[in-house]
């Protein structure tokens, strides 16, 4: 019955990408009226106009538009860059590869730095170190990731240079100047994702701590060891995959300022040049493509939870 | 000579196995600290069970945990705390961890919350063993196995199960599992049946009574339900606001009450074998915030002198003089043998003679529950062709297990739920099925009073703006429509500025209530409105219900589970098992007469005040499955049936009349029923189930 | 080691925040509204001092390469983060209520179907959204006041739909709700006197969370190019403008940031403090 409940998810997932392609295709090539002027701007000549017109085949009604375009995309012509003339897929493939590296990595520094404090903060509720944290969590919070990127910038690229401070990478740069690249980058998000974490796992894990079947396994005499370890983390696992999965919801978005900083070729930086310059293929590829991944991981997240919860598991 | 479970033996008593001498503590609150028990002194000796009794606020639980040592959020004062030898106010942490669940078992109220749903309920017995170095894997595995059989659970699969996947009933049996995998001295029993169906606690209690014969195992048994109290235990501690009021051998302590608390609480509980003559029910409700220093019980006590409410309460020897029973009452030699003066309770029920046209008449209604999902599956048949009247000033109790659908069947009378057939109509007029349709003068004549009283009353509210709104939908007007109605349901009109939140669960239960009456209704449906309310409340609520139906003539449909109400309430009673009605009698008659197997067998489970008739230990009768849906050619209660023959598998019993009026739907003939049927004063051992 | 024992004495650790919280937001909200009359300089003064100079007692935060004065040009810039967070995040609670709430007491399909056209929104990441919406508008409107306050309701109605949503249904399940319509309440009726006095607080501490999130998504549109045009002097816009800088006179990108983060905290304080007296809980971040 697993199978059924992932195949319902998945076919939900799809539909949902459909109608947010047809949104995208709306917004951009629909409402905006004559999508070859505000292409190429108002000084833009007859010609020119009339070339771009034909390139994007505005002669055509728009539903028809749609499913050549939509058609394309299942079978994977993403469509011509307007600016580049290059495939869209040529040009998004390595970006996206390099945000992927960027966003493991910076999940992977994620991860210690939200659960020590969390753990911490729970068993040690309302001491001085808890509320510590707390103010400490509060402050960061407060600087957004562009201010929290280029601090880091000035202070370990350019005051201490451990660091680059543009972050471009070559075909073929090796895994270990790969992470000297990202570093910077990958933490900025890591921290900024583990300061909007940390107060929901804290939460979580206090509301596990003083759970009943905590509390009846104490007055049983089991070890404090014990029933942190193997009563209370397992329960705590699916409640924080939720936790992780909004912090997803971040990271998707995140990317493009902390990209942006540091000068990283991802698709953050695709999709702000794209932004700045009209290119409508490559910036509806891109959006689709970032929908596409943020509705994944959170599906994913949500069937680990499902998996992991023996109660959610027989529900349906 | 001292009494241990059922054996009687000759010799010095052997040390106390509990001894608790002078214990106080108080808990942390944001206002400082809350003293929960005053200088409570108590002993319990090895293998002997002994009843915990009071009402929320009275600090049993705290002092059932404070057995088990422990120590968060409060402070502790005591001359002595010690259980199996060892000094628990001294003992340090690991210490503690030692002495739980390996010679202190405890069995926790709600066994739901109390088992790790993430774990499997064999790892989870597994577990304690092996924490407390009694067996490892392949022997524990087998105590395991055996421990579960013990309980009652013995068909395999169960230790394999997560809790979700069990019933109620079975999830407290491996609480139960569990506290007594390590063979412990003492077992601490929370309220273990409180939110179990009245005959899976039955069936609990059984259970108990039956592990207490096979183990020399002190019981320390916390309830406020005095009927259980009488099936298990050896002794009674009755508990009040914090302070101990009277403690003694069970047969002393409810034959002869000496304390006006427990006289008050024993006549509370609605009883099935009757209410003791002269008896008055409890009224007020504890006040924690305003208590005297002296008796905190004299706020409430009927027999209060004035130097009650200032002289602190110490134990002495009962007037009735048998050994060990002692009250904290300086007025108990006056009140002892008084019966008391008082004038017998006046009888709840008026006289039947007097009913005329009927406002319900139900035929044929059935509800049918299709369950969600795109995928179109077979509606599950909840109610089956129910037929009934109520007349005018009558009440008829409408009584069966959870998941018998007698809600889903109140909420197809008031059109919550739609119909799948049948036909009601109120006085002559046809109810259509959805309440949408129906028009004013039809809700307001009908009326529905919900079982949760914190969920019944809008919160951001006051009480009179919820009665206003009322008032005004069944198109009464007037200055001093909330005052009226506040004052018939015996609440002060100024607290009509009041938010729910301000007051008791009794309260507002009764501004539900005065709710329902502010529109003049014929007819009440009252769905389970005393099940979340404390047992001395229950009995007020009640009272006022019988006063207000006499004063108005206004007819109630009751739903209950709990059949001591029934008895001393109801006109009629329907009993109704997985959604067909199996018997409609006059409620004397149903406790006198022939009567259908499952009313017999819900009868026989109801607790007991009586102590005389202790049952002798039974083995176990095997716990009933699930009632399957019934084949359509079949008696629906065959599966549990104890005098199922062959034609009741083969086709739906008729519906038999009955001598004094009513129906039962059974295919053995009624004379031969009414002769199964013993007097319904006996104890749970004689009928069978 | 006691598991989630209180280690210290129990009490809360945040009973001032309410207090502190408003201080903070009160004092940056007479800064700006007076800010601009304060100021020493214009918002596009150039020429009050040489480029590029450092912090001063004339110039706390230093000249910009424009030669504008950056401490001026952060007093000018108060009322126009705060006006758009404020503004912004007002319009989608608003919106966001009134769907979630009708949905939610609506259900059946109707409430399916708005939850489906919810999630579309919700499922895009909400910077990107953003982004795409200012493209969208096209480049007349890009760049309006307006715009970026449509933009930020555009991101908050539907995460706000959702929880007005889920409330509604909790309390539409509530036996008095159930009450009401037997007495013949019409859904408009028990909407207005049974759900919302009782969604109160939810959508109270809503506003107060999405509000304290709202500077900053501001400022972000401001930062990558896409919020107010130049020369308006927007915390965000100032700091990409002035990052080039950053080595040569670091204040005038502290000096904005350094405002962003206090207006910030204010508000997360504040929507903390709220939160507890109303017996709610918050989780900080867009969601």
């Amino acid at each position: 019955m697993f199978l059924r409940l992932i195949a319902g998810r998945v076919l939900q997932a799809a539909v949902t990408l459909v109608l947010i392609s047809l949104l995208l295709f709306l917004a951009l090539e629909v409402l905006p009226g004559d999508v070859a002027t505000r292409v190429l701007g108002r000084e833009a000549t007859a010609e020119a106009l009339e070339a771009l017109r034909r390139t994007l085949r505005l002669d055509r009604p728009a539903p028809e538009r749609y499913f050549l375009w939509l058609s394309g995309v299942l079978q994977g012509d993403l469509g011509t860059s307007l600016v580049s003339g290059r495939p869209v897929a040529d040009i998004l493939g390595p970006r996206v590869a390099n945000t992927l590296f960027l966003s493991a990595y910076a999940f992977l520094l994620y991860l210690p730095l939200a659960l020590v404090p969390a753990v911490v903060q729970a068993i040690r509720r309302g001491g001085w170190l808890d509320q510590a944290l707390s103010v400490a969590t509060l402050v960061l919070l407060a600087i957004p990731d562009f201010l929290l990127a280029t601090l880091l910038l000035i202070g370990f690229a350019m005051t201490w240079p451990l660091f680059p401070s543009m972050s471009i990478v070559e075909p073929g740069t090796d895994f270990a100047r790969m992470l000297r690249l990202t570093t910077l980058p990958a933490l900025t998000l890591a921290i900024v994702m583990a300061v909007y974490a940390l107060r929901m796992l804290r939460d979580q894990l206090i509301e596990v701590l003083q759970s009943e079947h905590i509390r009846a396994g104490e007055l049983r005499g089991l070890p404090p060891g014990r029933l942190v370890w193997r009563h209370a983390l397992p329960n705590a696992l699916a409640p924080a995959l939720n936790v992780t999965a909004l912090n997803l919801a971040y990271l998707v978005g995140g990317v493009v300022v902390v990209e942006k900083v540091f000068s990283f070729p991802g698709f953050g930086t695709l999709l702000l040049d794209a932004l700045q310059l009209r290119d409508l293929p490559v910036i509806e590829a891109t959006v689709l493509m970032a929908a596409a991944i943020y509705i994944g991981a959170n599906l994913l997240a949500d069937l680990c939870a499902i998996a992991l919860t023996p109660k959610l598991r027989d529900a349906r | 000579m001292w009494i241990s479970g059922s054996a009687e033996m000759d010799g010095p008593a052997p040390a106390p196995l509990v001894v608790i001498d002078r214990l106080s503590v108080d808990y942390r609150t944001a206002l400082g600290w809350d003293r929960v028990l005053h200088t409570v002194s108590l002993e319990i000796r090895p293998g002997e069970t002994l009843g915990l009794v009071g009402e929320s606020g009275s600090g049993k639980s705290t002092l059932g945990l404070q057995c088990l040592g422990w120590r968060r959020g409060l402070r502790r004062q005591a001359a002595a705390l010690r259980v199996a030898g060892a000094d628990l106010d001294r003992l340090d942490t690991a210490g503690l961890r030692r002495l739980r669940g390996r010679r202190i078992g405890f069995v926790p109220q709600n066994p739901t919350t109390a088992l790790d749903p993430a774990w499997r309920v064999g790892d989870l017995i597994a577990e304690a063993v092996e924490v407390h170095g009694v067996a490892r894997g392949a022997a524990a595995r087998d105590r395991t196995a055996r421990l579960l059989a013990r309980v009652g659970l013995a068909r395999p699969g169960v230790a394999q199960s997560f809790p979700h996947q069990l019933s109620g009933g079975q999830q407290q049996r491996v609480c139960i599992a569990l506290a007594l995998a390590c063979d412990p001295d003492l077992v601490v029993l929370d309220e273990p049946t409180t939110g179990l169906d009245v005959t899976t606690q039955a069936q609990i209690v059984a259970l108990l009574a039956r592990l207490k014969a096979e183990r020399l195992m002190a019981m320390l048994y916390i309830t406020h339900d005095l009927g259980v109290i009488a099936a298990l235990a050896d002794r009674v501690a009755v508990m009040y606001a914090g302070h101990l009021a009277e403690v003694g051998d069970t047969v002393a302590v409810i034959g002869a009450p000496a304390h006006p608390y427990t006289r008050g609480l024993i006549a509370s509980a609605p009883r099935i074998d009757g209410p003791p003559p002269g008896a008055a029910p409890l009224t007020g409700t504890l006040r924690r915030l305003a208590l005297p220093p002296g008796c905190p019980f004299a706020p409430r006590c009927d027999h209060a002198a004035p130097g009650c409410a200032e002289t602190a309460q110490r134990l002495a020897p009962a007037p009735q003089g048998s050994p060990g029973h002692r009250v904290a009452c300086m007025r108990a030699a006056a009140l002892a043998g008084d019966g008391d003066g008082r004038p017998a309770a006046a009888r709840l029920r008026t006289e039947p003679s007097t009913f005329r046209d009927p406002v319900l008449t139900v035929s044929g209604l059935s509800v049918a529950y299709r369950p969600p999902g795109l995928l179109a599956r077979r509606a599950v048949p909840v109610v089956r062709g129910a037929a009934f009247t109520i007349a005018a000033g009558e009440v008829l109790a409408l009584v069966g297990e959870s998941g018998s659908g007698k809600s889903t069947l109140a909420r197809a009378l008031i059109g919550l739920v739609p119909r799948a057939g049948g036909t009601v109509l109120l006085g002559r007029e046809p109810l259509a099925p959805g309440d949408r349709a129906r028009s004013p003068a039809q809700r307001r004549r009908l009326q529905y009073v919900f079982q949760n009283p914190d969920a019944s009353l809008n919160p951001a509210a006051t009480v009179g703006a919820s009665l206003t709104r009322a008032a005004r939908a069944a198109g009464r007007t007037g200055a001093d429509l909330v005052a009226e109605a506040l004052a018939a349901v015996q609440i002060d009109p100024g607290q009509a500025g009041r938010y729910p939140d301000e007051l008791s669960g009794g309260q507002r239960q009764r501004v539900a209530l005065a709710r329902a009456l502010i529109a003049e209704p014929d007819l009440i449906l009252c769905d389970e409105i005393l099940s979340a309310l404390d047992v001395s409340v229950q009995a007020g609520v009640l009272a006022l219900l019988a006063r207000i139906r006499a004063e108005r003539g206004l007819a109630l449909l009751f739903i209950t589970h709990d059949l001591a109400v029934v008895r001393g309430f109801a006109d009629r009673v329907l009993v109704l098992f997985a959604g067909t009605i199996v018997q409609e009698a006059a409620a004397a008659a149903l406790f006198a007469g022939a009567r259908h197997p499952y009313a017999a067998a819900l009868i026989a489970a109801a607790p007991r005040l009586v102590p005389a008739a202790r049952p002798a230990p039974q083995p176990e009768p095997p716990p009933p499955p699930a009632p399957p849906a019934a084949a359509a050619g079949a008696c629906v209660y065959l599966a549990r049936c104890p005098h199922r023959r062959s034609v009741c598998g083969e086709s739906p019993p008729p519906a038999r009349p009955l001598p004094g009026g009513g129906m039962l739907r059974c295919h053995i003939p009624v004379d031969e029923l009414a002769r199964e049927a013993p007097d319904s004063r006996d104890g749970p051992g004689e009928a069978r189930h | 080691m006691s598991l989630a024992e209180p280690a210290g004495r129990g009490r809360r650790p945040w009973s001032g925040a309410l207090a502190i919280g408003a201080t903070l937001l009160g004092m940056q909200v007479l800064l700006a509204v007076a800010g601009p009359f304060l100021a020493p300089y214009g918002a596009t003064e150039m020429g009050a001092g040489p480029p590029l100079a450092g912090p001063s007692l004339a110039h706390p935060f230093g000249i910009d390469q424009l030669g504008r004065d950056v401490f001026s040009r952060v007093l000018h810039g108060g009322h126009v983060v705060l006006g758009l967070a404020l503004s912004g995040t007002a319009l989608g609670v608003a919106i966001g209520a009134v769907i979630g709430l009708l949905s939610g007491q609506a259900g059946g399909l109707a409430d399916e179907i708005v939850q489906r056209g919810l999630e579309i929104f919700i499922s895009v990441p909400f910077l990107v959204l953003a982004l795409v919406a200012m493209v969208a508008v096209g480049p007349v409107a890009s760049g309006h006041p307006l715009t970026v306050v449509g933009v930020v309701a555009l991101i908050y109605a539907p995460r706000v739909a959702r929880i007005a949503r889920a409330a509604a249904r909790e309390i539409a399940l509530r036996d008095f709700v159930l009450v009401a319509r037997l007495r013949g309440d019409g859904p408009l009726r028990r909407m207005w006197s049974e759900i919302l006095p009782n969604a109160r607080s939810v959508l109270l501490v809503e506003f107060a969370l999405r509000a304290s999130y709202a500077p900053i998504l501001v400022g972000s549109l401001g930062f990558l190019g896409f919020g107010l045009r130049p020369p308006t002097p927007e915390w965000g816009l100032m700091i990409a403008e002035n990052r080039a800088l950053l080595l040569v006179s670091p204040w005038t990108v502290l000096g904005p940031g350094l405002a962003l983060a206090v207006l910030v905290v204010g508000l997360n304080l504040f929507t903390d403090g709220l939160a507890r007296r109303l017996g709610r809980h918050v989780d900080f971040g867009v969601g």
